[in-house]
């Protein structure tokens, strides 16, 4: 069978298995043979599982007692902080050498449920904290598009597998823009679903009030598959919501800009192609409107407040007495201090450490009290905005791929290709990345993507207006 | 900027053994990131409530699961990943000492 079905989308997949056209087996050894030509200089898989083809076997036997799903038999990759029993789980990070998972994550068990197979674990920023996958413990993951470059991250290794056709689809996690920042690198389309959206349990938390599993995939259909198999209320997390939780939207067809936001810092190749898939879109009968979040200004900056607060709180676990690493100082404190400072990689120290200051006593109310006032605001202001609008649209990032290497020395430029990411998870609204064209970069097409930012609940805005932004792209 | 002392004061809280090398790279980037994110205290505290988050109050009924809870059968691999382990025991370091 061609190593072309690889790069079939799962919509499409879903149609030939159903057809008998091919087999799950088949679809599987396809991305097998991608994996083996390309994983060795791409870096996207962590762990290529060995059971792949039986677990192929196992789907194309459900099929054939008649079962039908739209996942049945689709390989997919998932992302190495997402528990699978049984498996290896490291989050990127040395701390958890060793760790094998002892339960599913709900997403997971969901997935199996649906009769997905799980190709292997992507690379990640450790613990998730980075924007290129280069903070990964095992090395950085390159950009299919151009290896000189990051793929984005933190979910790099998720996103480099779906567009080196080494996966069908994939899985990631996003606090602060970590599925939908490497999906506008890698030129795919990137969901982070409402806040509770979709269930944690079995997830390797990092900022919880801000942490959503989604879908890393080719196309906007795909991502709604995944998204509706993963989605749903779990009494194993008290934060998860059913899909009644917030009442259904009327589409107005109105598209809000908070063009104020745009003025500097955006990478003028990005701003022009923003701008000409926002007149395609007009021309699709969307009405664009100027809208103003006066303390989106401000999102960044709450955020690497919050964010880090939380990520060493719950860090805290990792202490060596129960799993993972554990290395022997020469006091109680000296064996915490050592199996941290040494299992930790540099980034996570860091962010541990301020979080720790943010929340210590005589700054928390300058930082972490002020922080979460801004938040309220920023919340406020979107709602406010959405009740005019259907989707709140910007760049996904404001430049395309960094190079390897380009921010690693300067944390804050790092942080800076996050701004316009983070408001999402600041206020719990599920947002979209979209592919909108490419930016040429040292004469290599690099891709980049939209932003659009729906009502609490309202995924299938952001499914209706991607499909209408990909279409356009598709004629070009 | 922070001072070395509020690097090691911070790192002890933490529970992170920092190297000296380390303490010296913290202090610029800790320093510069405080500079970024201090915008946040020119947010007036009149101007809004803390956010109460998207989070409510969830129960459940106080009763065991028993075997149709999905973590029924995983004390066994719970112990498996214990550092050291001791039949059924985590060995862990003595913290009760004589006072002097």
């Amino acid at each position: 069978m061609s190593s072309d079905l690889s790069t079939l989308s799962i919509t499409e997949a879903a149609k030939m298995l159903a057809a008998k056209e091919i087999s799950a087996v088949d679809l599987a050894r396809a991305c097998i043979t991608q994996i083996e030509k390309k994983n060795k200089s791409l870096n996207a898989y962590l762990e290529v599982f060995d059971d792949i083809e039986a677990q192929a076997k196992v789907a194309d036997e459900r099929h054939m007692k008649g079962e039908s799903s739209p996942l049945l038999g689709i390989p997919l990759a998932v992302k190495d902080n997402i528990l699978i029993k049984g498996r290896r789980a490291s989050a990127a990070s040395k701390i958890l050498e060793g760790y094998v998972s002892t339960y599913d994550a709900t997403v997971i068990k969901k997935l199996k449920d649906a009769g997905a197979v799980f190709l292997g674990r992507t690379n990640m920023d450790e613990f998730a904290h980075g924007s290129s996958t280069e903070n990964s413990a095992f090395g950085p993951t390159k950009n299919p598009h151009d290896e000189s470059r990051v793929p984005g991250g933190s979910s790099g290794g998720s996103a480099a597998a779906v567009a080196a056709s080494m996966a069908l689809g994939a899985l990631g996690t996003d606090t602060g823009g970590s599925i939908r920042e490497p999906a506008s690198f890698c030129g795919l389309v990137g969901l982070k679903p409402t806040y509770g959206a979709v269930s944690r349990s079995g997830l390797i938390a990092m900022g919880s009030s801000l942490d959503q599993a989604g879908p890393l995939a080719q196309t906007v259909a795909d991502a709604e598959l995944i998204f509706n198999a993963i989605r749903g209320q779990d009494p194993l997390d008290s934060t998860s919501i059913g899909e009644a939780f917030y009442p259904k939207r009327v589409e107005k067809k109105k598209i809000g800009v908070p063009r104020h936001l745009l003025k500097e810092g955006v990478d003028p190749d990005v701003l022009k192609t923003f701008e000409a898939t926002l007149a395609t879109l007009a021309l699709q009968g969307y009405e664009i409107i100027d809208i103003e979040l006066p303390s989106a200004a401000l999102a960044l900056a709450v955020y690497y407040v919050i964010m880090p607060a939380e990520v060493s709180s719950n860090l805290a676990r990792f202490d060596g007495v129960r799993y993972g690493l554990s290395l022997a100082g020469n006091s109680q404190w000296g064996d915490y201090a050592k199996t941290r400072g040494t299992g930790f990689g540099p980034e996570v120290r860091r962010r541990v450490m301020l979080g720790t200051y943010v929340l210590s006593s005589g700054y928390y109310d300058a930082y972490y009290g002020k922080a979460t006032i801004a938040r309220a605001m920023l919340r406020a202001e979107v709602r406010n905005a959405l009740e005019i609008v259907d989707v709140i649209a910007t760049p996904s990032a404001p430049s395309p791929a960094p190079r390897i290497g380009e921010n690693i020395s300067n944390p804050l430029a790092m942080y800076l290709l996050d701004i316009f990411t983070v408001t999402a998870n600041l206020t719990g609204n599920p947002a979209i990345s979209i592919p909108m064209g490419n930016v040429l970069r040292d004469g290599k097409a690099l891709p980049v993507g939209i932003q659009f930012t729906a009502a609490h609940g309202d995924e299938s805005g952001l499914f209706a207006i991607g499909t209408s932004a990909e279409a356009e792209k598709k004629l070009e | 900027m922070i001072s070395r002392e509020d690097i090691q004061t911070l790192a002890e809280l933490a529970r992170l053994e920092v190297s000296e090398e380390e303490t010296a790279s913290l202090q610029k980037d800790i320093s510069n990131i405080l500079d970024y994110v201090g915008h946040v205290s020119a947010v007036s505290s009149a101007e809004g409530e803390k956010d109460p988050g998207l989070n409510r109050n969830v129960l459940r009924r106080d009763v065991p699961r028993g075997e149709s809870d999905p973590l029924a059968d995983t004390r066994e691999q719970l112990l498996e990943a214990l550092p050291k382990r001791e039949g059924d025991y985590n060995v862990v370091r003595k913290i009760i000492q004589k006072d002097e």
